[in-house]
């Protein structure tokens, strides 16, 4: 198992980085559900870069719209819940990775673009976006889930047992 | 395989099957769930903190002290609407009442927003029932069509309620009258809508620039203007379409004139009254006199005649006796082209002041005319910016400037913001007057002058002759 190829330490760190991704994710989500009108449309009608011109046509089909709000919305907080937990890791690092992806693609920090709605920070290229991308690749490919996570009990649960000629 | 057994990577294969899980694979699945109830207990603490923070701030009466207001909003329309988002802002008022007989869209809308911010407003299409049934209304804040001010004005004043009302005060005289008498026969407060009167930048510029300090000398010309560009007839979706017999017993033809009643004769007034009616009040109030007569020239330049009754484009010039001599002032309103946007210029022989209630586009320029008095102490005071030199303008090639240009003036700025929206200072001055702090800035009274202005340069046109105003038409 790949995960038995990481020292402790290391596992342990990836583990706490899981966690904070993933409290982001669940928080992010759950305003988007509690506010009384979230709507992406306002975020998707100033989008730039390579993916403005499908970025403003989802924006402006309203049922396209409607789907895009509520994929965001569940979406970011059963992602973000999943890795608190440590279940279905690996699916959910992709996931959360594909939504950070186009959040970053939406308004990418690339020389020349600017944007009527100003970003928290100052950022070149590389924004907290692509961070948390990098950090969720980092927990996909080291299946954080299976060193601390609900995932070690299912795949506990769900392992073949060895076969006696096997371990023989 | 030994250290892995003992790792707890594989399981012994024993017979009858090994274990699948062992206590330490429990406790390291399960470690990461108490951070999910962390989270949960976070989020809990902070919903619980925002739902103090929005309680307060839907209970304002409480929290800022002061008497509370029941007022109910007839006419819901978008400059209902426009109002609405003022007095959110406005501490101390409990909406309890939205009437409009636009039940199934307007009236809906604007229950629903105000549930939002925690009040609970009944709704009514007919603004009897509602002063039937909401007996404990201070206020009412009426933004109806103007052919409807006068009915709901009296109506209000008579039920024992202080009303605001927009402008145009009423599309007739007599309506306008009968809201004079009302509020005299009750004593109850009529604010009318003038809400430039609340402003203060425009208080400042007339109590400071033009009261005080007379920056602008002797006031001998005025110009202004609002010009829109083109704007599409109003429609309504078919679905909210109101049922014909509804529409005729509140006086509209069809679904078309009630969305744009403003076009309308015998309903409004057309843009000479929606628009100009604010800067000619202007005008008045700060030439500090009344017109003295009128000459219009307007017309249907643009839109068909079916659906747009008033002049899309008009020109008018007053004459005043002002305290200090004659003055003359220009104002036009067109809809078909927007350049420029909407300002009052008041040019006296000292200096020029050039403002609008956009302060976004027009931030409140005054001109030092080179021959008057030096501005310094008006500068040190705070009353206006410092100067900025005009800019001489780049050479035009070929263009020559003679002996007979005058000496480019400094630029200064009225240095008072507006960071609200346009109509809450008025909203707030109404209510301060219903809590009995404080006067109307513009009571029945004025907003009756301002009508007889306004509304006879539509006559003025029709009679294509300059119409004299005698005092005795300005008083009740």
């Amino acid at each position: 198992m790949e995960s038995t190829t990481f020292a402790r330490g290391p596992m342990i760190a990836i583990t706490v980085l899981r966690v904070l991704v993933g409290w982001h994710f669940l928080y992010e989500g759950l305003t988007k559900l509690t506010a009384p009108s979230f709507s992406a449309a306002g975020y998707l009608k100033q989008a730039k870069g390579p993916l403005a011109g499908a970025f403003h046509s989802l924006a402006a089909s309203p049922d396209m719209l409607a789907n895009a709000n509520m994929i965001t919305m569940w979406g970011l907080a059963i992602v973000g819940a999943c890795l608190i937990l440590g279940l279905f890791t690996r699916l959910a690092s992709l996931a959360g990775i594909a939504f950070v992806l186009m959040f970053y693609l939406a308004a990418p920090p690339w020389i020349g673009l600017s944007y009527a709605i100003p970003s928290e920070g100052s950022y070149l290229i590389i924004n907290k976006n692509l961070v948390e991308a990098g950090a969720l690749a980092v927990i996909f490919f080291t299946g954080s889930g299976r060193f601390a996570g609900l995932d070690r009990i299912i795949s506990g649960v769900f392992r073949r047992r060895p076969r006696l000629a096997a371990a023989a | 395989m030994a250290d892995e057994n003992d790792k707890g990577k594989l399981k012994t294969p024993v017979a009858g099957g090994p274990p699948r899980l062992d206590r330490r694979d429990l406790l390291k699945g399960l470690s990461t769930v108490p951070a999910l109830g962390l989270f949960g207990y976070a989020w809990s603490r902070q919903q619980a903190h925002r739902a103090g923070v929005e309680a307060a701030a839907a209970a304002p009466a409480a929290a800022a002290g002061v008497q509370e207001i029941n007022i109910a909003l007839l006419g819901a329309g978008a400059q209902g609407q426009v109002l609405m988002e003022a007095m959110l802002r406005i501490p101390g008022l409990r909406f309890r009442a939205v009437c409009d007989i636009w039940t199934d869209y307007n009236q809906k809308r604007v229950v629903n927003t105000l549930k939002r911010f925690k009040h609970e407003p009944n709704g009514y299409e007919d603004y009897r029932e509602m002063l039937d049934k909401e007996k404990q209304l201070d206020a009412v804040i009426i933004a109806t069509p103007d052919f409807w001010h006068a009915e709901h004005t009296v109506a209000c004043l008579k039920a024992g309620k202080h009303v605001y009302c927009e402008k145009e005060m009423s599309n007739t005289l007599e309506g306008a009258r009968s809201m004079v008498m009302a509020q005299r026969e009750t004593g109850k407060l009529l604010q009318i809508g003038h809400q430039r009167r609340s402003n203060p930048r425009y208080l400042h510029a007339y109590h400071k620039l033009l009261g005080e300090a007379k920056l602008l000398g002797r006031i001998v010309t005025v110009n202004g203007q609002w010009n829109r560009g083109v704007t599409q007839d109003l429609g309504a979706p078919d679905r909210y379409v109101i049922p014909a017999d509804r529409l005729k017993r509140y006086g509209f033809k069809d679904m078309a004139q009630f969305r744009n009643w403003r076009w309308y004769k015998g309903k409004g007034g057309g843009p000479i009254v929606d628009l100009g009616s604010h800067q000619i009040d202007i005008y008045t109030w700060f030439l500090g006199a009344n017109p003295s007569g009128v000459m219009a020239t307007g017309g249907r330049l643009y839109y068909p005649a079916e659906t747009h009754e008033w002049y899309d484009t008009v020109m008018v010039v007053f004459d005043y006796q002002t305290a200090a001599g004659p003055a003359q002032a220009y104002y036009q309103t067109q809809t078909t082209n927007g350049s420029n946007g909407y300002f009052e210029t008041f040019m006296g022989d000292q200096g020029t002041l050039l403002i609008s209630e956009s302060e976004l586009n027009y931030p409140g320029q005054l001109y030092r005319d080179p021959n008057a008095p030096a501005w310094d102490e008006w500068i040190n005071k705070g009353y206006i910016s410092a100067p900025k030199e005009v800019e001489v303008k780049e050479k035009v090639e070929g263009a020559v400037a003679d002996v007979r240009e005058s000496a480019p003036p400094d630029q200064h700025t009225v240095p008072v913001s507006l960071r609200d929206p346009y109509h809450q200072p008025h909203l707030q001055n109404f209510f301060n007057a219903v809590r009995g702090k404080g006067t109307l800035n513009c009571p029945a009274e004025i907003g009756y002058e301002s009508a007889v202005s306004v509304l006879k340069v539509n006559e003025a046109i029709e009679a294509k002759a300059r119409l004299a105003f005698t005092p005795d038409d300005f008083k009740i």
